[in-house]
């Protein structure tokens, strides 16, 4: 599943990849000291801290903290228990049983006991997931579940409509309490749990503050023992230049996704630590093929040559992040490495318009049919878009090069999501894809997909990307989807729909006397409860 | 017995001396710097129009990110993208001065004809005016200016037509009070009485005579309302959109890399801004203080 969203906007698609706090085998007689406190700056304010109806990164990375699922993944990116510790799997491969851990409890209230962690809270997670009220982006990840039953109180046996692929993967889904929710149908926005969510992870909720700031406390019963620092607070930041300078002046610990612009500034300082984090995700500006000019492939490969993706890397990102060909997150196991990036060739544009049947008009603007090509670029405004407004700024650049006029619309993010994906008003556009690690594209590129609301918003239609797809689906075989994949980004490559920009390098940035960090690269805060502070740095 | 105390309002009364002799020389200072940042409006605005510039403003350099001033012959340095910062200030005034003068004219226009329907008439037509004036004052500007935006397009036209109309109450009320003042002198009582038509009055003895001063104070204003409401918008992404500079859009892009050192890109766009909305200032201040003989009182 992916969900469209602007670089350095936070508003990104919920992908599950299967994480959890999860101490692995740090048994809590590590020997580290608790104590401390850590300050983290964010880039906004979580509406919700539930982990189903959120859908923005900030509060995904507070559930991280406050939630676990049936399985979690460990630092090698293996699957590991979780609040299940052990699971069958049917020859078949459609039933899981999962056996439940016995010493799980709740977050306690104060003032009350701690309610045990059972079987039924899962199915009710499940249930109210899969209600038709409730409006989360997880539905379709889970519809290939066909039912749950509870077996015993610590034992949930899941049937599966079909076998997939990874299907225990994606059993790392939050579990949320029965008695937490007003009502055990389904939850909405306005549930007061959202807003005070109870969960089994190592820190819990204390309040949040008028400032909006999440405060996070150690949760001593945590069942795989106490996590080392005492308190979590996310700070919320309005304006983004003040984070960096936040953490330099020790206002802050930790920043969870630096801004590149502050990269040469932080490297250079001995008290920070940088720690770069391959998130699956890329930038591109994609084209819509229902405007006839942009329907001709040679003149969406003549945009893509006509653009030096080196230089704006190099010059906008610190040349932090790799350069992309085709539709697959490049950490991701699915993406073709043989296949190269077209290069910066304005020679080769220019001969690929003419040989579309363009002509250079009287005002410089290349036209076919006495239709010049002047196109609508239209881009959301963020809160961060000065880097977006530099690329924006040099895409127009270089294609007035090649004789091609882009009016850029700065558009209002809901005005910008109606116009791309309900009214198809645009003839490209820029975003960026976050990827789970299912490496699944038949969203993007399926030409059943084109519909309003949907993912494949520049109506792309190639008989064989979709024949490839729906394959791909099928397969249950790791190494032939693999094929199948290598393929499909071979096609989408050369058909390219999109110009794909890049992929940037995250970085983490976090003061020295925070040690033995670990960072999930989507989730982030996954491994936070083996974080420690010495005793001599805890103020 | 009503005396004749109008001198102190009629133009014509000091007939023979030219006004700016009777100024006090702190008034001199600021007309004078006024209307400096005045003419260098104008001159900035031919250079531009005419495209006489140091530098094409559009021109991206992107080996020459941000240079500190006199880098190869920038004089202000570059922009985040290379662009030259002198030449963009020097077009940014295009973003101002006819959009402006929309607001300004709007304002004026509209803002005088209110005014004298409530001030000369009176009555119904008062109330009416008063009622229209609140309900345009509650609404809060920028918040009003962000709705249309959202509505339609981030366009500076539109955006200044509603500072326009927003400040049609301010002016409506100067007028109004000043009829209403006026309206009790002998002067327009004798027009009256002499058979004269009320366009007559209105135009000739009222608003030209006794208005202008008051309309000119708030037109050299009103240009410097456009530009902080601009500015102000830009630092939202609701103003001038790039690439089309705009001292707004220029401080607001240039502050995102202030905190790296590079002060220039935000800091000449910023002092542009705060020398002319001065210089505006001033030159109303020093109008209304010799025009409305403020500072003799």
């Amino acid at each position: 599943m992916k969900r469209l969203a602007s670089v350095f906007l936070t508003i990104f698609f919920l992908v599950l990849v299967m994480m959890l706090p999860q101490a692995g085998a740090l048994s809590k007689e590590d020997g580290s000291p608790d104590g401390g406190a850590l300050n983290y700056g964010e880039y906004g304010r979580p509406a919700t801290l539930d982990p189903i109806t959120s859908n923005d990164m900030i509060a995904l990375r507070v559930c991280e903290l406050i939630f676990n699922g049936l399985v979690g993944i460990d630092e090698k990116q293996e699957i590991v228990d979780d609040l299940a510790q052990r699971w069958d799997i049917s020859e078949d491969g459609r039933i899981y049983t999962f056996y439940l851990r016995q010493d799980v409890t709740w977050h306690a209230l104060e003032g009350q006991d701690p309610v045990p962690f059972t079987a039924d809270d899962v199915i009710m997670t499940y249930n109210v997931m899969m209600h038709p009220q409730t409006i989360t982006p997880l539905k379709v990840r889970y519809e290939f579940i066909d039912t749950v039953t509870k077996i015993d109180d610590y034992t949930v046996r899941f049937t599966l409509k079909r076998p997939i692929l990874n299907a225990l993967a994606r059993f790392s889904f939050k579990i949320i309490p029965k008695h937490g929710l007003q009502n055990s149908e389904f939850i909405t926005r306005e549930d007061p749990f959202v807003q005070h969510p109870i969960g089994t992870g190592p820190y819990m909720l204390k309040n949040i503050t008028a400032e909006r700031e999440v405060i996070l406390v150690a949760n001593e019963n945590y069942f795989k023992g106490r996590p080392h620092v005492d308190k979590f607070i996310a700070r919320p930041f309005a304006d983004q230049n003040i984070m960096g300078q936040a953490l330099m002046f020790n206002a802050i610990d930790m920043i969870v996704l630096v801004n590149h612009r502050d990269i040469p500034q932080l490297q250079g300082d001995k008290r920070f630590v940088l720690q770069p984090y391959n998130a699956l995700s890329y930038s591109f500006f994609g084209f819509n093929m229902r405007n006839p000019l942009l329907a001709d492939k040679r003149v969406r490969k003549a945009f893509t040559y006509a653009v030096n993706r080196k230089e704006m890397l190099d010059s906008f990102f610190q040349g932090q992040g790799t350069i992309i060909s085709g539709p697959f997150a490049p950490g991701s196991w699915a993406y073709n490495l043989d296949v190269a990036p077209l290069p910066y060739d304005p020679g080769k544009a220019q001969q690929l318009l003419t040989e579309a049947g363009f002509t250079r008009g009287d005002n410089g603007i290349m036209e076919k049919d006495g239709k010049p090509l002047s196109l609508t670029l239209k881009v959301p405004i963020a809160k961060e878009s000065e880097a977006v407004k530099r690329v924006i700024l040099a895409f127009r650049n270089y294609l007035s090069k090649i004789g091609v006029e882009i009016n850029a619309e700065f558009q209002e993010w809901l005005a910008w999501k109606e116009d791309i994906f309900l009214n198809h008003d645009f003839d490209i556009m820029f975003a960026s894809w976050v990827f789970d690690d299912s490496a699944d594209i038949s969203s993007l590129f399926h030409s059943a997909e084109a519909g309003p609301w949907k993912n494949n918003f520049g109506a792309f239609s190639n008989p064989d990307v979709d024949s490839l797809i729906v394959e791909s689906k099928l397969t249950l075989d790791h190494e032939k989807r693999r094929t199948i994949n290598r393929k499909l980004h071979d096609i989408i490559a050369d058909e390219n729909p999109y110009t794909f920009l890049w992929t940037l390098t995250n970085y983490a940035a976090y003061n020295k006397k925070l040690r033995r960090v670990a960072i999930h690269p989507y989730k982030f805060f996954t491994f936070a409860d083996g974080w420690f502070i010495p005793k001599s740095e805890q103020r | 017995m009503k005396r004749y105390t109008q001198h102190t309002t009629e133009f014509s009364d000091s007939a023979g001396v030219p006004f700016w002799k009777k100024a006090a020389p702190v008034d001199r200072v600021y007309i004078g710097y006024g209307l400096f940042i005045v003419l260098l409006v104008v001159i900035s605005y031919i250079l531009g129009a005419t495209h006489f510039l140091p530098f094409d403003p559009q021109e991206i350099n992107m080996d020459l990110l941000m240079a500190p001033p006199q880098t190869e012959g920038h004089l202000l340095g570059t922009d985040f993208m290379g662009r030259d910062i002198l030449s963009r200030l020097i077009i940014g005034i295009q973003a101002y001065f006819l959009p402006g003068l929309l607001a300004i004219g709007i304002a004026l226009v509209l803002g005088t004809c209110f005014g004298v329907l409530a001030g000369y008439w009176g009555g119904g037509l008062d109330i009416a005016s008063t009622f229209l004036s609140n309900l345009l004052n509650s609404f809060p500007r920028l918040v009003l200016i962000l709705l249309m935006v959202a509505a339609f397009k981030p366009n500076i036209y539109l955006v200044m037509a509603v500072v326009g109309i927003t400040s049609i109450p301010t002016v409506a009320s100067l007028i109004k009070s000043k009829i209403q003042f006026l309206k009790q002198k002998n002067f327009i009582e004798a027009a009256t009485a002499l058979g004269l038509k009320n366009a007559a009055i209105i135009f000739k003895h009222i608003l030209w005579h006794n208005c202008r001063s008051v309309l000119i104070i708030q037109a050299t204003l009103g240009m410097a309302e456009a530009i902080l409401i601009e500015t102000s918008l830009s630092y939202l992404g609701f103003g001038v959109q790039e690439p089309t500079p705009s001292w707004g859009n220029m401080v607001q892009s240039g502050a995102n890399y202030f905190m790296q050192g590079n002060f220039w890109p935000s800091t000449a766009p910023a002092l542009t801004i705060l020398l002319t909305i001065m210089g505006f200032h001033l030159l109303g201040d020093g109008l209304n203080n010799i025009l409305e003989r403020k500072r003799d009182q």
